[in-house]
């Protein structure tokens, strides 16, 4: 027993940050020094502070939704219906819009909530009907496609964000920081405290790693993998509230963008894409990882295409190397 | 320890001086086992006595540490099963190996078919598969028939057929009938003799002692990892086999019972005519405050489907669980755990039942705990510590810190924790689904000891085991199971190791207590 309390009590004297830092985070990290760097040799605008502040701007709406997709990913599940949770989440805000003071007054939850509603059919298809998560979710991001265009009729929304809406994406709380910052720093510590403070993360850990296991511990494994959909849901949605604001108005396909790096930030960041094991730390950074890339490559001037082709192949390679990485263990 | 006309037929197969451990537990240690042409060669053997490693080197399952393998006179090594295969050995193994969405003919011909121009020729290979069918004596199965659709015991003719595809001489049948209706067992056996008189050397395991009479010309009984005797079939009694398959070093290892005492009424649980399936019929039992009721019996014969339907696991089960005299629906674990129940299940596997290996020792510790460290959804760390600390104490938990994984911890260890994670629940009913299997003989002492001392804090405790010795030495009372269904129940002086063993096999107790006087 004494030793024991001798390995606790050194384990203890090392800063917390250090003892607990993953290697894939550090990675991850790691990269986006690299990132400046390179980019700052093309150009030195790449390290001024107005600069960095846009991307962290513009990593925010990555980082909301990506948040959602972390948990739902822990639990070794996939969300496929981003695009359309987002698309859902923006045009549904704007639409309430239309409704007069209380409309205007409702439409930010309005919006999220139409996103939880997708993410609680998700939710329903994976954990009570046992349908694998990357079809339900693909099957619901198509139905609230074809219910966008019908209500659209087709067409781009003609409704516009609210003031309020617009405020919480491009205002200015604090000065110098984008309000769109502030609220992923406060989803962010929110998912933090779920994942590692409570019953919830707990067991999204557990189921991550073996169902099983966390079933008969009487855990009650539907009900947390419920939950972590509708979060999900909620989360895209609110990121689509996010844009539509920035933008002014929500668009149809607002969220095709988003489905690809808000799983290759979560990967990138280190979590296991078989569930069970990473850390929001990480998911941060390969938010502001795949940010960057972005936005230097556009910088740079690489088409569309070729930045698409750059994602699949650093996915595939992250992969490979955490995949090669958890065998050696 | 051969018999003497072994001497004049060159063996087909002998094996020499085979040693086995699975980390330090010993499976087999020099055993000897020599196998003719033309003979039933059975073998017996209490669980664990080695039966399944010895079968499993044969087929080249796994690769022995010491000992020496011979194949008509020439030393042999098998690589893999299709090694084995290849030189002439088949398997028919209990756990069906076939692929239900498959034909019957593509199951017979999987590891080997037929091919034309690089495909598949479907005609030759039904051709085959019907001809391994009527060796079988199972001609009236088609070869085109999805083996989904087949019942139980004609899948188990699929699979016999499967083995004699690939031309054995030697056929090794590890509980080849337990799923077959008595009459196709008669048609096997018939098909069995048939082969043994082409010179095909048969290997047969059973625990049904009635087929090994009927079948086997020669006997071997193995105990602890060694073979104990060889004798020809019909010249031991039923009473001399058990007696051979006893005998362990019994050691002073467990707890001294408390004298029987009266218990208060109503028991913690009681079940009436639990039934799941048709692997569990008609249970009743009664588990009281501060009992150690054992279930024994050999493996598989319901034990664990019962602990499981207990806590709620499995679906459509029928019959009454009562907890305190109050009937109660268990659906989940969840519920089983629930206050009021207060049950906890300490399962089979530790590795993906009992822990998330890759978590940290802490986290695997609070888990099934965390309502009760836990307010609305929110962890209290300093209570979860000072629970923690608190377990890792009672049990002796050695681990180099509660934050490494609990995968890194030795296998006892591990296992405490799995036991550890239950008792901060404080249940009342603790189920125990084998947990001593795997680990040290130091670790098994502390579980004994916890498990009488947990009892004496009144506790009721349900216990399967696939020792014996532990299921005497720690159980007031054992419910023997065969086939799904309890056949005895042994307490006090009735529980011995014979008594055991003999309602295990289902063997006639009266017949045998006649047998000794």
């Amino acid at each position: 027993m004494s030793d024991i309390t001798g390995e606790r009590a050194m384990e203890r004297r090392l800063p917390k940050f250090i003892r607990r830092i993953d290697p894939a985070v550090a990675t991850a990290f790691g990269c986006i020094l690299l990132l400046l760097v390179v980019g700052s040799i093309y150009s030195t605008s790449f390290l001024s502070v107005e600069y960095l502040l846009q991307q962290l701007k513009v990593a925010a709406f990555l980082g909301v939704i990506a948040t959602g997709m972390m948990i739902v990913i822990l639990l070794g599940q996939i969300d496929l219906s981003v695009p359309w949770s987002v698309a859902v989440g923006g045009m549904m805000a704007c639409a309430a819009a239309a409704f007069g003071h209380v409309g205007e007054a409702l439409a930010i939850p309005f919006g999220i909530l139409c996103g939880m509603a997708i993410g609680l059919a998700n939710g329903v298809g994976v954990a009570y009907l046992r349908i694998p998560s990357m079809i339900i979710t693909l099957a619901t991001n198509a139905v609230a496609q074809g219910l966008m265009v019908v209500y659209t009729g087709g067409f781009s929304p003609q409704d516009s964000a609210t003031a309020a809406m617009r405020y919480i994406a491009t205002g200015f709380l604090v000065p110098g920081v984008p309000n769109a910052v502030i609220i992923w720093a406060l989803i962010g510590a929110a998912a933090v405290f779920a994942l590692t403070r409570t019953t919830f993360g707990r067991s999204v850990y557990a189921i991550g790693n073996r169902e099983r296991a966390a079933y008969l511990s009487g855990i009650d494994t539907r009900r947390v993998v419920l939950i972590a959909f509708v979060v999900s849901g909620g989360l895209s949605a609110f990121g689509g509230v996010l844009l539509a604001g920035y933008a002014s108005k929500a668009a149809q396909s607002m969220g095709d963008t988003y489905l690809l790096p808000s799983i290759a930030a979560v990967v990138l960041g280190g979590t296991s894409i078989l569930g069970g094991r990473g850390s929001y730390l990480g998911t941060v950074a390969g938010v502001i990882l795949i940010t960057l890339l972005q936005s230097i490559l556009s910088v740079m001037q690489m088409p569309e295409a070729g930045r698409q082709i750059i994602y699949g192949v650093v996915i595939v390679a992250m992969l490979l190397l955490y995949g090669r990485q958890r065998r050696t263990e | 320890m051969t018999s003497p006309e072994t001497a004049t037929a060159p063996p087909l197969l002998s094996m020499s001086g085979i040693s086995k451990f699975y980390g330090g537990v010993r499976a087999l240690e020099k055993a000897e086992l020599t196998v003719m042409p033309g003979r039933i060669h059975a073998i017996l053997g209490e669980n664990g006595a080695g039966k399944s490693t010895l079968i499993k080197i044969m087929a080249g399952v796994v690769a022995p540490d010491q000992g020496r393998l011979l194949l008509d006179g020439r030393e042999v090594s098998f690589a893999s099963p299709a090694d084995a295969a290849a030189s002439g050995i088949a398997c028919v193994f209990q756990e069906l190996s076939l692929i239900p969405d498959l034909s019957v003919a593509d199951n017979i011909c999987i590891s080997n078919p037929p091919r034309r121009f690089g495909l598949i020729d479907r005609q030759a290979q039904r051709v085959i598969a019907a001809e391994a069918l009527a060796r079988a004596g199972a001609d009236d199965i088609h070869p085109r028939i999805l083996v989904k659709d087949l019942p139980l015991s004609r899948r188990q003719m699929v699979e016999i057929a499967k083995a004699l595809a690939r031309k054995p001489r030697i056929l090794i049948l590890d509980e080849a009938t337990s799923a077959l209706t008595a009459g196709d067992v008669a048609k096997v056996f018939a098909v069995l003799k048939r082969f043994r008189s082409e010179g095909m050397a048969l290997l047969y395991i059973s625990h049904r002692m009635h087929e090994i009479a009927e079948l086997a010309d020669e006997c071997t009984v193995f105990r602890n990892g060694r073979n104990v005797a060889t004798y020809k079939a019909g010249t031991r009694s039923e009473t001399e086999v058990v007696e051979m398959m006893i005998g362990r070093e019994y050691k002073n290892v467990f707890p001294p019972k408390p004298a029987h005492v009266s218990r208060p009424q109503p028991p913690v649980l009681e079940c009436r005519d639990l039934g799941w399936d048709d692997r569990l019929r008609n249970i009743s039992l009664t588990v009281g405050e501060g009992e150690v009721v054992g279930l024994g019996g050999l493996d598989g014969q319901g034990q664990r489907d019962l602990l499981l339907a207990l806590f709620g696991v499995l679906r459509g089960t029928t019959g009454e669980i009562l907890i305190d005299g109050k009937p109660q629906t268990i659906a989940s674990p969840a519920r089983a755990c629930h206050e009021n129940i207060g049950m906890a299940l300490i399962p089979e596997d530790r590795k993906t039942e009992g822990l998330m290996l890759p978590m940290t020792v802490r986290e695997n510790l609070s888990f099934a705990a965390l309502d009760r460290v836990a307010r609305r959804g929110i962890i209290d760390r300093d209570k979860e510590e000072e629970l923690i600390d608190g377990m890792v104490r009672l049990l002796g938990i050695k681990t180099a810190g509660l934050d490494i994984p609990v995968g890194a911890l030795s296998g006892g260890n591990q296992q405490k924790v799995v036991i550890a994670k239950w008792l901060m629940r404080g249940p009342r009913l603790i189920l125990l689904n084998d947990p001593t299997r795997g680990i040290d003989v130091g670790t098994k002492q502390e579980l004994y000891a916890l498990l009488r001392r947990l009892a004496d804090q009144g506790a009721a405790i349900l216990f399967y085991s696939t020792d014996y010795d532990e299921l005497i030495g720690c159980c007031d009372r054992v419910l023997v199971l065969y086939d799904g269904s309890v056949i005895n129940e042994l307490a006090g002086d009735r529980l011995t190791e014979r008594a055991l063993i003999a309602s295990a096999l289902n063997v006639d107790q009266a017949r045998m207590t006649e047998a000794r006087i």
